[in-house]
């Protein structure tokens, strides 16, 4: 009943969406057209076979657990830049309004990503501490050794 | 030799499962919600014929729901990416054999393709949009809100469609394999899936805090990819200038009066006549359609006062006009709720100081709880129809 009601709804929603654009014209629609169509294709044809080939590429480079920090770094820092384009690239800069991105935004990102970096040495090395202070009771199985040297990375 | 294109169970990682999805799915519609509902509030304060009136309380109302719109939509771009990653190797799924469950098959395809086209769409355009950047030739106002129904719509349809996995995925462990795509490793990659949650998370947080400054004016020092620092003339950004509008010359000329007419009684007021006026100080934000806000002291006339020079009754809409040559918002209605507020004022004072001409000078309409757009600058005359 529930999933009736959504999908009802969200059918009227995204008609009635439909309609608004189609009321703006075809030009209008066009442009928005490419847009749509557009960020899906730089999703998927660019950035996510980056993604797979910046991870193929560490796997083949670093040790598998020595990757983790480095994962971390990028989840948190590839979004961050690309959200950060419009402001990077000043595109939207006017001379005639100095407050508007009044920011040196290639420093404060170099500083986002330095505090990334030393936030992420302070938890290894934190981590390295504790390791070598509690003694280890019985022997860990290596990670994943038993599944082949591959699994799960992709 | 094998085929160039990946297939579904060529993925493996145990990140890319339904237990993660779904986690990260629920605040990802979390954030979509946000930004659809506070985008609807916009939508209705900018319309100049409001079958419920726009309240005027609280005067920081706008200014809440249009931060929390940008907030929603930045701290959604980290969660996207990454539910797009878990979800990816569905791209490459096989179609079933029979028809009906293709036929099935298409229709949940062509909603996620939606979805994904649309979701992408309202972030990037959005994204732009704060650092008034437009790289498109299509409306972005009418084009956004358009594509908002769209994505809010493809939302609940997805959400239906997998109400039963992701009842399960959120009842379920997350280290649970029971949800996972055949083929799944069952030993820990890289990261385990409380560290990519984890760390997630921490992305969606960063994403806000690096920007969120230009609106939670105690984050400023921390926001370095905000898009404004929050200073300007009388420590007021602006959005427009005076010479963009084309009223330097207009708006600083001896001769200026502004207009007050009801019906057929009109009235004109110059500078000194309005500083000569009871005055009256009200602490107002500004706050920018496109998220950045501002909060600050004016002071001048409340409107009301004029109104009543000329014999306007109460409860009567204004049409508000700028000297300024062109643009969507020369021309535009204070709803008579507004009007009648007494913190409604032809301001013409900013901060005890008089307004710098960048902020509207000779004087400005502020009010309380209303899109920043529509606080007219330059103000030429402000008209009650009999």
């Amino acid at each position: 009943m529930i999933r009736v009601a959504l999908l009802g709804a969200g059918l009227s929603a995204a008609a009635y969406g439909g309609l608004l654009l189609a009321r703006r014209g075809w030009a209008n629609l066009e442009a928005t057209l490419t847009w749509l169509i557009g960020g899906v294709v730089i999703h998927d044809a660019v950035l996510a076979p980056v993604t797979l080939a910046v991870a193929w590429t560490a796997l083949r480079l670093v040790r598998r657990e020595r990757l983790a920090p480095w994962a971390v770094g990028v989840v948190l820092l590839a979004p961050l830049t690309l959200l950060a384009i419009p402001v990077l690239g000043r595109f939207g800069a006017r001379s005639d309004n100095p407050t508007l991105l009044d920011r040196n935004y290639w420093a404060g990102w170099c500083g986002l990503v330095l505090v990334v970096v030393v936030g992420i040495l302070v938890a290894r090395l934190a981590e390295r501490r504790q390791r070598s202070r509690v003694p280890v009771p019985e022997p860990v199985p290596v990670e994943g050794g038993a599944h082949g040297p591959r699994d799960g990375g992709r | 030799m094998r085929a160039p294109i990946p297939r579904e169970d060529d993925f493996r990682s145990r990140l890319r499962s339904p237990a993660v999805a779904a986690r990260i799915g629920l605040w990802l519609g979390i954030c979509f919600g946000v930004a659809f509902l506070t985008g609807l509030i916009s939508h209705y304060a900018q319309q100049p014929h409001q079958p419920l009136p726009f309240p005027t309380r609280p005067s920081w109302g706008y200014r809440v729901t249009q931060g929390l719109h940008v907030v929603a939509g930045t701290a959604a771009v980290p969660l996207l990416l990454v539910k797009l990653w878990t979800v990816f190797p569905k791209l490459f799924s096989r179609p079933p054999r029979r028809l009906a469950e293709l036929l099935l098959h298409g229709a949940e395809r062509v909603s996620i393709a939606v979805l994904v086209a649309a979701a992408i769409f309202q972030l990037s355009t959005g994204l732009a949009n704060t650092a008034q950047w437009y790289p498109w030739s299509f409306h972005f106002r009418a084009t956004h809100y358009a594509i908002g129904w769209v994505a809010i719509g493809a939302l609940l349809v997805h959400v239906a469609v997998k109400l039963p996995l992701i009842r399960s995925a959120l009842a379920s462990d997350l280290d649970s394999d029971a949800l996972d795509r055949p083929g799944t490793a069952r030993a820990a990659g890289v990261l385990s899936r409380r560290g990519l949650l984890r760390t997630t998370w921490g992305a969606a947080g960063i994403a806000t805090l690096a920007t969120a400054g230009v609106s939670v004016p105690w984050l400023r020092q921390v926001s370095v990819l905000g898009v404004r620092s929050g200073a300007g003339p009388q420590d007021v950004p602006i959005n427009k200038s005076a010479a963009s509008a084309g009223v330097l010359a207009t708006a600083t000329s001896a001769t200026y009066r502004l207009t007050v007419r009801a019906g057929g009684r009109s009235m004109s007021f110059s500078l000194s006549d309005l500083q000569a006026m009871r005055q009256t100080t009200a602490s107002l934000p500004i706050a920018c359609v496109e998220g950045w806000s501002a909060g600050a002291t004016w002071t001048g006339v409340p409107v009301r006062d004029l109104l009543d020079r000329v014999g306007a009754p109460v409860g009567s809409d204004v049409t508000v006009t700028s000297l300024q040559r062109s643009g969507p918002f020369r021309v535009t209605t204070l709803p008579a709720n507004f009007a009648d507020d007494r913190r409604s004022l032809v301001a013409i004072e900013l901060g005890g100081q008089p307004l710098s001409i960048d902020h509207g000078f000779p004087c400005r309409l502020i009010a309380p709880d209303r899109p920043g757009v529509l606080q007219t600058k330059w103000l030429k005359s402000l008209e009650v129809d009999a």
